[in-house]
């Protein structure tokens, strides 16, 4: 099955205008000799059988109620943010460059970065990046470029797969990366970052909540970081901030993160969307699309691509970024998800995840074989627990039970053998935590 | 004009609502507590809802209207594809469960790979990137690795001046610096040229084929053995691929890397900018080098192999863009070998259809044949100080999307058109009919409706230069 609609007389008539006997003489100039002898894929399928065939490899993976996070999560998408991200007009649209034909596209993407800005207390947000990693990737590569120094000093506690990709960014490039050691109660310490910063340093990389779940003291950080003159960039979870201290309110240059827990699916890791947000002085250098208001020759008032002069199409090798297809359709969703709460909701949200969790927490720390790894530690939806239990049999039983259970985080250094990651969020149900509690109890 | 989300907010009930079924227990250290107001709006679930309704009323897109737009593929995207899409098992897994409770999600990503590597005549592909540019960089730091590996010092790449943007924006981000390579007025590339800037120093040539200009490069042999035997290796700027598939593979013709953007030429939706997927595909002896993790198969189990010691490491976070690759993977599978090459063929029948229309009346600077697309040079015929831009925005007006303008930049006032295979001979004659009104009647007998267009749009001119200069990105 194919899509295309020329039928054996249009196709003759085509020829004819053009001056030629078959479609074969379109190709003449590549040579006979370079020419594909026919492709080794199998025969097309119909819908029905597409159907089919996808279902089966469909049911090859299992869903689990899960109690994993680490980057990725499981929250409610509301049906108005499917209905919307589902309606063609959104999904078959191009990037918007012919304004006047795509303001719904351009509006959307501008409501969006006003949500951004004011979830984060930062001035300017771009359209979107691919996802998490990279909006960290391109923080530091700006961080670079503008301050014309080379050391980046990076939160060992920062998402591992984050780290790796700002790695495999800075491949080529001079910069030194730092990586910041833990502190003993899992969070990084003051000291450790002012022992490290000098007057080489770019910019420094904090997550909060941080990959164990703890919230960072940023504030205290964030004022260790300035005072050497140096960029703060703050990698937070959006959902936290409707509870937690936003990066504008803690003087953060760029705040970025996934945004995928604002009204994407899960699937295996991706496709999400990644946010920037930046401070005003910064808004010539923030990569990536911007949309901005203006107004028509009625003086009537639309939104149009902005700041273009550093983009790749026009500024090509001396642009911000090499960046041109992001992720719209996923921040589509994310300007849905944020629209629909009021503050109250979304405060709320939050809520529910804390409380979820600690009811969790409070459950499993009381438990024979568990205790609480950093004690006194505030968290939003996961949390750290030390077991002398057999981690590989924990999971093998809950999967059994059909449920993902907590992170190994055995591999991930050498503080945190015996150590699992358990996330809770608003999509857990007391009655499902309790069974967790119920079978951990038994191992 | 639709009002913006915080101009809606009001004392009323929010669209969204959640119930705790615990007590409600978070103690928040005040050194850690947020002080500001948040200012989200406040809004009905049937307000919000009109709202985007009526925004996505505003948008020209593929399902509601003919969308020429040179270089960007905007071919059908079939409906089947986000049906199967929307599946549960694909959407409510966990990148971090187990391998085996994650087979089918891996056998995909594994037989797509295997596809690409037909179609492309390249050995291996990573599915990681996230976007066409993204693959461009992927690919470019494969390339760098390679030499650091075999110790050769090469820091140049050379681009054709033709390329597109994120050519050269991504080999800067890789750490190369670029050799820009004068192309000729048809866009093709001269062999003498090549050989002066060709220098011990240069790791890699850059070229999209065909061209931007929509011609298939004839000297790519003898332009694949210089470049080979300078030690330099050949990039393929997959952004065309719609053009040659079943047709010409290009690891067959010399190419040693490419990107694919799964988002043009193999159907996937642009969702208004993404998300996109730009698989990088590479020779044997590059394999060592793409990213982690790769997915293998081992004993009639897919899995994850993180062990690459060679590998340039992780370009994102997880596996790439599942989602995207899930549904070329069924386009893959609807068309099969057969349809493949068939879309191909009709692609570049109906632009050669548009081009024979067209080609009296308008000029082409790359000569009277072309592969997928071609671009017209209007600037002889245009009246009254038209330009390109007014003819786009005509064209809005009666009800098109407007082809590609101002690119490539090596031709004037360039108008590039893609009508792509999945348009009907209908469609086409009636855009050529209203493009040639425009440029030759509309120009001479009443220029100033064509520079005050759109009229027929939400919006009338928008003033771009009032945005950039006092930008307002926000309410």
């Amino acid at each position: 099955m194919d899509y295309t609609q020329q039928n054996y007389k249009a196709i003759k008539q085509m020829l004819d205008s053009i001056g030629v006997t078959s479609i074969d003489e379109l190709f003449s100039d590549i040579p006979k000799d370079l020419r594909v002898k026919e492709l080794n894929i199998s025969n097309g399928q119909t819908e029905q059988e597409l159907l089919n065939s996808f279902k089966g490899l469909a049911l090859k993976n299992k869903i689990s109620t899960t109690f994993r996070g680490a980057g990725i999560y499981d929250h409610y998408i509301p049906s108005l943010v499917w209905e919307v991200i589902g309606r063609s007009e959104f999904l078959t649209a191009y990037t918007p460059y012919q304004a006047e034909a795509s303001q719904g596209t351009l509006q959307a993407i501008f409501e969006y970065q006003s949500l951004i800005c004011a979830l984060t207390g930062l001035d300017v947000a771009n359209a979107s990046l691919y996802d998490g990693s990279t909006s960290v990737a391109e923080a530091v590569v700006l961080s670079l470029r503008i301050s014309g120094k080379n050391k980046i000093l990076i939160s060992s506690l920062l998402h591992p797969e984050y780290i790796q990709t700002v790695k495999t960014y800075l491949e080529n490039s001079k910069a030194e990366l730092v990586v910041l050691p833990q502190g003993a109660n899992g969070a990084i310490e003051r000291t450790v970052l002012e022992a490290n910063i000098d007057d080489n340093t770019a910019a420094v990389v904090i997550q909060s909540p941080n990959y164990l779940g703890i919230i960072e003291d940023m504030q205290t950080l964030s004022a260790a970081t300035k005072s050497k003159n140096v960029l703060f960039i703050a990698v937070v979870n959006p959902l936290s901030l409707g509870l937690f201290q936003a990066p504008g309110e803690y003087n953060a240059d760029i705040a970025v993160g996934e945004g995928q827990v604002l009204g994407s699916p899960m699937a295996v890791g991706g496709s999400t969307f990644g946010f920037m947000a930046v401070k005003k002085s910064l808004e010539w250098k923030i990569p990536g699309r911007i949309v901005g208001q203006t107004t028509d020759k009625d003086s009537k008032r639309g939104f149009v691509l902005t700041l273009q002069s550093r983009e790749q199409h026009i500024r090509r090798e001396k642009a911000t970024s090499n960046i041109c297809t992001n992720a719209s359709l996923n921040a589509l969703a994310g300007c849905v998800f944020l629209a629909g709460w009021g503050d109250e909701g979304f405060v709320n949200l939050a809520k529910t995840n804390i409380s979820k969790a600690r009811y969790a927490f409070n459950k499993i720390k009381s438990l024979e074989g568990f205790k609480v790894k950093f004690e006194n530690k505030t968290f939003f939806n996961e949390f750290v627990i030390e077991t002398q239990k057999n981690i590989k049999k924990i999971n093998k039983v809950l999967l059994k039970n059909n449920i993902l259970g907590p992170l190994d985080l055995s591999n991930f250094n050498e503080n945190l053998t015996n150590c699992l990651l358990f996330c809770v969020t608003e999509q857990r149900t007391k009655k499902e935590i309790d069974k967790l509690v119920e079978l951990l109890a038994k191992i | 004009m639709e009002k913006l989300l915080n101009e809606m907010s009001s004392e009323c009930k929010p669209a969204y609502s959640l119930n705790l079924d615990v007590e409600c227990d978070y103690q928040i250290p005040e050194n850690l507590k947020r002080n500001s107001n948040l200012g989200l709006p406040n809004i009905a679930e049937s307000d919000l809802l009109r709202h985007f309704i009526n925004l996505s009323r505003q948008n020209y897109a593929l399902s509601t209207t003919f969308y020429p737009l040179g270089s960007c593929t905007m071919k059908y995207n079939p409906l089947i594809n986000e049906c199967i899409a929307k599946f549960n098992e694909f959407n409510s897994v966990h990148p971090y469960q187990a391998q085996e409770s994650m087979q089918g999600i891996l056998e995909i990503i594994y037989k797509l790979e295997k596809d690409l590597c037909e179609i492309s005549g390249l050995d291996y592909f990573s599915l990681q990137p996230a976007a066409g540019a993204h693959g461009e960089f992927t690919g470019l730091l494969v390339i760098s690795k390679y030499f650091k590996s075999i110790k050769q010092k090469r820091t140049k790449i050379i681009i054709p001046d033709s390329a597109h943007g994120t050519n050269p924006a991504s080999a800067t981000l890789a750490g190369f610096d670029i050799i820009p390579f004068k192309s000729d007025l048809d866009g093709s590339l001269s062999i003498e040229k090549l050989k002066e800037i060709l220098t011990p120093e240069v790791a890699a040539v850059m070229l999209t084929v065909p061209n931007t200009l929509g011609v298939f490069e004839k000297s790519i042999i003898e332009i694949s053995k210089i470049v080979h035997d300078n030690g330099s290796l050949l990039y393929y700027d997959g952004a065309n691929l719609n053009a040659v598939m079943g047709i010409i593979r290009p690891g067959d013709i010399g190419f040693d890397v490419m990107h694919i953007n799964l988002h043009k030429t193999f159907s996937t939706p642009h969702g208004g900018g993404g998300p996109g997927a730009g698989p990088v595909g590479v020779k044997a002896f590059l394999e060592p080098f793409l990213p982690v993790p790769r997915i293998e198969l081992k004993k009639l189990k897919y899995i994850l192999n993180y062990k690459k010691s060679k590998s340039i490491g992780k370009i994102k976070s997880f596996f790439g863009n599942f989602p995207v690759l899930l549904k070329a993977y069924i386009y893959i599978k609807s068309l099969g070998s057969v349809g493949l090459k068939n879309v191909s063929e009709q692609a570049v029948l109906n632009a050669n259809y548009m081009l024979a229309k067209l080609k009296n009346i308008i000029d082409v600077p790359a000569g009277e044949k072309c592969m997928h697309e071609f671009v017209l040079s209007p600037k002889s015929v245009l009246k009254n100080s038209v330009k390109t831009l007014d003819v786009a925005k005509r064209l809005l007006d009666y009800g098109y999307y407007s082809p590609t303008v101002y690119f490539p930049a090596i031709v004037e006032e360039a108008i590039m058109i893609e009508p792509t295979e999945t348009e009907s001979k209908d469609t086409l004659d009636k855009f050529i009919e209203v493009l040639i009104k425009i440029i030759l009647e509309e120009s001479n007998k009443c220029p100033q409706k064509v520079k005050d267009a759109p009229v027929n749009t939400p919006v009338k001119r928008l003033n771009e230069v009032e945005a950039a200069r006092n930008p307002v990105l926000k309410w």
